[in-house]
């Protein structure tokens, strides 16, 4: 199978300044996958070597099988590209933009006029006119009014309302199943968890990690919280496989469970229970967790 | 009007063209018109006669309001016209490329399957076109101007002087394009043309009077625009070939600058 995307040493910097440090990514043709970061970290960076807006200072980027700086037309021709914040001519109206765009990308305006209907988009009006979340929209259709393979999106719905952002979730699932690659920055976590198969995340410019979605989700950790009858003791949870921070005052146990709550559960069952409450595990807490971990790494290994 | 980057220039800039060659068009007519006044009134070139050589060479000798054409290579070719056009040019240049990225519609255009290099060439074709447009403005207004004012105006001297003045705008124009498409900053590039331009007239201007400079007025683009009158005497290629040949290399560097460079958020 062959690598949508993939990434070799690649790093870039701007005059002094930090942009990607050997960053080595293998993206899968028909992957949704995910570039985690804070604002800074080198997302947007690594989607504009990807684009070839920007050229790497070494290493390099392969796209759909080309070279992103020798071979960027022919990459262009397969890729859509969506920023976080769409910049357009202010002057065109949404219809004249996407003529434009789809007459330099050789189409028509078919899937256009079919996206434009989904998201609810007026045709007629002045991009300049359009609040930044239409704005957003008219970004959204011309990414994907090409069919491309490949979509590289960047923050995608940050100016979409939860409603919006639901449908464009479901756009990207479609895409996905249709067999394409997606390539998608986020800060938002919990958004990347719904669509994304693997995730990448990046930190200060270098890429910390990579896994599988569910890889995640199993090593994060739910906070679970039992109100049981009679007061019970610490011992007969502490010793339980993947329970760990084990409190108890008086009738009432706080832990945190790895992976599967099966364990505590039966111990649990042992005594009478009131009540149970468990946090979900969002992304946010993996991704807090990494992030914690590595920060503390990093200042004890520079000390 | 949106098939291509070269159209889109084009469209973008309809308003612009459309204004500038009414404005051409009136300079035009308002010479022409004027002209016959002048040719007769006597006690102005008495006047002129007496001025010293350097007043003559900015406001003409008597001989230049004599003649219909060397009355037009003053009040058009020397200042007004290469004003007007030039201005045009370099805020076609400017905004080409440098424009675009400042107010950050390049990545958009650059998302789709077109080179650099195809882009700014088509953008170059579109000022030329926008050019081209206001010289044939230009040639109808002088041309008009004359039938209406009732005087003979000698047609291929007038042509060659419209097409010499296309030749100044064009590498003042495509001198800001590049500049712009090398760095990205449209201050700069407006900058440098617009300086490349009111440095040459007034060196022109001045080195053409201190006989001991006189040497030293090739590095005026002026220099090699109208340096010999060419209304009245033709174009000379060696000049045009020369603002050609620069505007050719200032292209070329452009395009290897903005095919090399990073493109800005």
């Amino acid at each position: 199978m062959t690598e949508a995307i993939s990434t070799a040493g690649l790093t870039k910097f701007y005059g002094e300044h930090r942009g990607v440090i050997d960053v080595n990514l293998e993206i899968r043709e028909g992957e949704v996958f995910g570039l985690l970061g804070p604002n800074g970290a080198g997302k947007t960076t690594c989607i504009r070597l990807f684009l070839d807006f920007i050229h790497p200072t070494s290493g390099s980027a392969t796209i759909l099988g080309l070279d992103s700086r020798a071979d960027s037309v022919r990459i262009r021709q397969d890729t859509g590209y969506l920023p976080g914040e769409f910049v357009t001519y202010e002057k065109l109206t949404v219809l004249d933009l996407l003529t434009y765009f789809a007459n330099l990308r050789g189409g028509n305006l078919g899937r256009a006029k079919t996206l434009a209907d989904r998201f609810n988009l007026d045709l007629t009006r002045k991009i300049g006119e359009l609040s930044r979340g239409n704005r957003q929209k008219v970004g959204l259709v011309q990414a994907f009014m090409s069919d491309p393979r490949l979509l590289i999106l960047d923050e995608p719905t940050s100016a979409l309302d939860p409603l919006l952002q639901q449908e464009f979730h479901r756009l990207v699932l479609e895409e996905a199943a249709a067999g394409k690659t997606l390539f998608i920055s986020s800060h938002m976590l919990s958004e990347v968890e719904i669509i994304c198969d693997r995730v990448g995340i990046i930190r200060e410019g270098s890429l910390v990690t990579v896994e599988e979605v569910s890889a995640l989700r199993e090593r994060a950790l739910t906070r679970v919280e039992i109100e049981f009858n009679d007061p019970v003791s610490p011992a007969d949870f502490e010793a339980l496989e993947g329970v760990t921070d084990v409190v108890v005052s008086d009738h009432r146990l706080t832990c945190s469970v790895t992976g599967s709550v099966d364990s505590l559960i039966k111990a649990a069952a042992r005594h009478t229970v009131n009540r149970i409450e468990s946090a979900q595990p969002g992304l946010e807490e993996v991704f807090l967790a990494y992030y914690s971990d590595e920060t503390g790494k990093e200042s004890s290994g520079a000390a | 009007m949106l098939r291509n980057v070269y159209l889109k220039t084009l469209r973008d800039s309809r308003k612009s063209i459309l204004f500038y060659s009414i404005g051409v068009v009136a300079l035009g007519l308002y010479v022409t018109l004027f002209y016959p006044t002048i040719r007769d009134a006597t006690g102005f070139t008495d006047f002129l006669e007496d001025l010293p050589e350097v007043f003559q060479s900015i406001v003409g000798d008597a001989e230049t309001y004599t003649t219909a054409e060397g009355f037009l290579n003053v009040e058009v070719f020397s200042f007004m016209g290469p004003m007007i056009v030039s201005i045009f040019a370099i805020i076609a240049g400017t905004s080409a490329i440098a424009g675009e990225e400042e107010s950050h519609t390049l990545d958009q255009l650059l998302a789709n399957p077109i080179s650099r290099a195809s882009i700014l060439l088509q953008k170059a074709a579109g000022l030329l076109t926008g050019l081209l447009a206001l010289s044939v403005a230009l040639g109808i207004g002088l041309i008009a101007g004359s039938r209406i004012a009732g005087f003979d105006l000698a047609i291929t001297g007038t042509i060659q002087a419209i097409a010499s003045l296309y030749v100044l705008g064009a590498t003042l124009g495509l001198l800001a394009l590049s500049v712009g498409a090398a760095t990205g900053r449209k201050g700069l590039a407006g900058g440098v043309a617009a300086g490349v331009g009111v440095v040459g007239f007034l060196l022109d201007t001045f080195l053409s009077v201190v006989e001991i400079l006189e040497p030293a007025r090739f590095v005026s683009v002026f220099y090699y625009f109208n340096s010999n009158d060419v209304i009245l005497n033709g174009i000379n290629a060696a000049h045009l070939a020369t603002l050609i040949g620069i505007t050719a290399v200032a292209v070329a560097v452009a395009v290897w600058r903005f095919e090399q460079r990073d493109v800005a958020v």
